[in-house]
């Protein structure tokens, strides 16, 4: 188990600056998400750590070790692509196996350990199939084993489950949380989906346009967001956030208030609106309405309230929950 | 009528492409069992008698076997040549297509320019001579090489555009080097369009007249396509030979022709095609 530290880290391709001076610890042992609209640099200070992308500048270090130019079959990393990136022409086992084998390890060392990780992932029946005979949750299990036999500091995941379909994702969610309090090893995990970073993450890094906007734990993060941006991208449906003359005349910059944190009506109420349309989920329903000099809003209510499209309906928001932000 | 239509336009088509393509096999094959005179009238009756064993044994034995020994050579440039192609040529593919760089330009264009330029014949053997390769076999393997290399790049570069970049950068995190990344890894992979190409390769060589008379004079260097001036001269022609010399010329591309088959167009159209 290693820690994974990153101080000043800044990348540009040409005079365009991507990654603009990252600040970053993760414990070890850690669950860290990286988590960032499409185009926020996440994936790219993934692969900076990984080592497949070039530090411009900065230090990264990994076990109190300076890797910044190291090789990626040096700094004790492992990764898993969104793609799998299993080896087509080699079986499950040869896929798992191959990091071993190019080190040159003993056939019979080689079985053992691609035996145990099989067994883990229960993937032992399917070791001698080709990648293209499997399932698209098999892959990434495999891809997750070649990880795991490489004995690593530090994995590393890139969007491993947006290929996946839903049930196949909560599910992969469920092992790959499981399997890390099962090795205890620090992981780095990025996605562009707050969910995920949601239910997995120790810690929740929130990127945007290169640069850390937040990093804490996920409830402070959906509690105290520090900026307009992670509290409109934490949580969903995303945050009602207000700007212009309305913030100001309610004492701030940014306005926000959750859906969640919205009491409806159809009487009384501290906004007004007329319902454009509602979204039953079952527990809950989404109500989206339009108020008069406020914009678009829209609140969480039971499955069971009757509000119905073209109602005017009382929003109030729970004391206490408003948001001001003065950025 | 109609019902009838595609019927008799298939039939016709097929009639046309037997007459291309067949018929002038069946006459090669009809004069190399007929005798000297028969054949030299050159025309489609049945021969009076079937000289087929003894055509054989002439074509075979004529200048003191010169034909094994042609089979030889001609075996040697053709295996020769193709190896060096393919591992070349999947290698240049490989780092056009994968590093960006700004040669990557430059190399395009000489890419494209050998695929363009005729070869020029004077000044290549003037500089084989120079360099002692003139009249050997080595100098005619790398003749061929150099002058395939261009379409077999151009093949495999787009070949491995197919292949996801990210099997490479598994493959660097799993420790590969760069040449273990493309042995294991990126060559395995390259099996389609390899099969392709050496089978276009190793017919184009092995049938190639030219070159070897060009750059590969001498009677010890004989290549199988030369052996035909046997049977040929000014004055006489023993069309008999000459034609079950062609024949078992043709053989044996042919046979690679026919078994491979389907896997030429598969690996000639994989690299145009996400599959």
């Amino acid at each position: 188990m290693s820690g994974v530290q990153l101080k000043d880290i800044r990348k540009s391709f040409g005079a365009l600056e991507i990654i603009k001076g990252i600040d970053l610890d993760v414990r070890p042992g850690e669950f860290v998400v990286f988590v960032g609209p499409s185009g926020c640099g996440k994936s790219t200070l993934l692969r900076m750590i990984a080592g497949l992308e070039d530090v411009t500048s900065g230090v990264l270090t990994i076990g109190g070790k300076d890797v910044t130019y190291a090789e990626p079959s040096q700094r004790g990393i492992a990764m898993v692509f969104q793609s799998y990136a299993l080896y087509p022409h080699m079986t499950v086992a040869e896929n798992i196996g191959f990091g071993l084998s190019l080190a040159g390890r003993p056939k019979a060392e080689i079985a053992a350990k691609v035996k145990e990780a099989a067994g883990s992932l229960q993937l032992t029946h399917l070791l001698d199939r080709k990648p293209k005979a499997l399932s698209g949750g098999q892959r990434q299990r495999v891809a997750i084993g070649r990880a795991i036999v490489r004995n690593p500091q530090v994995f590393l995941f890139d969007e491993p489950l947006s290929n996946l379909d839903a049930s196949l994702r909560a599910q992969m969610r469920l092992e790959i949380t499981d399997l890390h309090k099962k090795l205890g090893a620090t992981m780095i995990y990025v996605t562009h989906d707050q969910v995920e970073a949601m239910t997995m993450a120790d810690k929740i890094v929130v990127l945007n346009g290169g640069k850390i906007e937040q990093v804490g734990r996920p409830m402070d993060l959906y509690n105290k967001p520090a900026t307009p941006f992670v509290a409109g991208f934490i949580g969903s449906p995303k945050m009602n956030l207000y700007t212009g003359a309305v913030a100001e005349g309610l004492g701030c910059k940014t306005y926000g208030i959750r859906p969640e944190d919205l009491t409806l009506s159809s009487e009384r109420g501290r906004w007004s609106g007329k319902i454009r349309h509602v979204e039953r989920l079952g527990a809950d329903a989404l109500v989206y309405f339009k108020v008069e000099g406020l914009g678009d809003m829209v609140a969480r209510t039971l499955g069971s309230a009757t509000f119905l499209p073209g109602d005017t309906v009382w929003a109030t928001p729970i004391p206490g929950a408003e948001r001001h932000f003065d950025s | 009528m109609r019902r009838y239509r595609p019927i008799v336009v298939g039939g016709i088509s097929l009639a046309i492409a037997a007459v291309i393509f067949i018929v002038p096999f069946l006459f090669i094959a009809l004069q190399a069992v007929k005798s000297r005179s028969e054949a030299s009238r050159l025309n489609f009756l049945l021969p009076k008698e079937w000289l087929l064993w003894d055509n054989l044994v002439a074509v075979v034995e004529a200048r003191n076997y010169q034909l094994l020994l042609a089979y030889f050579n001609s075996t040697v440039i053709t295996v020769f040549s193709v190896t060096i192609l393919v591992v070349l040529s999947a290698m240049v593919g490989y780092v056009m297509q994968r590093r960006r760089s700004r040669w990557n330009g430059v190399v395009q264009v000489a890419v494209l320019i050998g695929l363009m330029m005729p070869p020029a014949v004077v000044p290549t053997i003037g500089l084989l001579q120079s360099i002692g390769l003139f009249k050997t076999m080595s100098g005619m393997v790398l003749i061929q090489v150099a002058y395939n290399l261009s379409f077999s790049t151009l093949l495999y570069r787009s070949f491995i555009g197919t292949i996801p970049r990210d099997l490479d950068e598994a493959a660097l995190i799993d420790g590969a080097k760069p040449w273990q990344i493309f042995f294991r890894v990126v060559m395995p992979l390259l099996k389609p369009v390899t099969v392709t190409n050496i089978v276009v390769q190793s017919i184009a060589i092995f049938n190639d007249f030219t070159n070897p008379l060009y750059y590969l004079p001498g009677k010890e260097n004989v290549t199988v396509q030369l052996t035909l001036y046997n049977f040929q001269s000014m004055y006489s022609s023993q069309y008999n030979l000459l034609f079950m010399n062609i024949l078992l010329v043709t053989i044996p591309p042919l046979i690679v022709f026919i078994f491979f088959n389907r896997q030429i167009v598969a690996g000639m159209t994989a690299g145009g095609v996400k599959g």
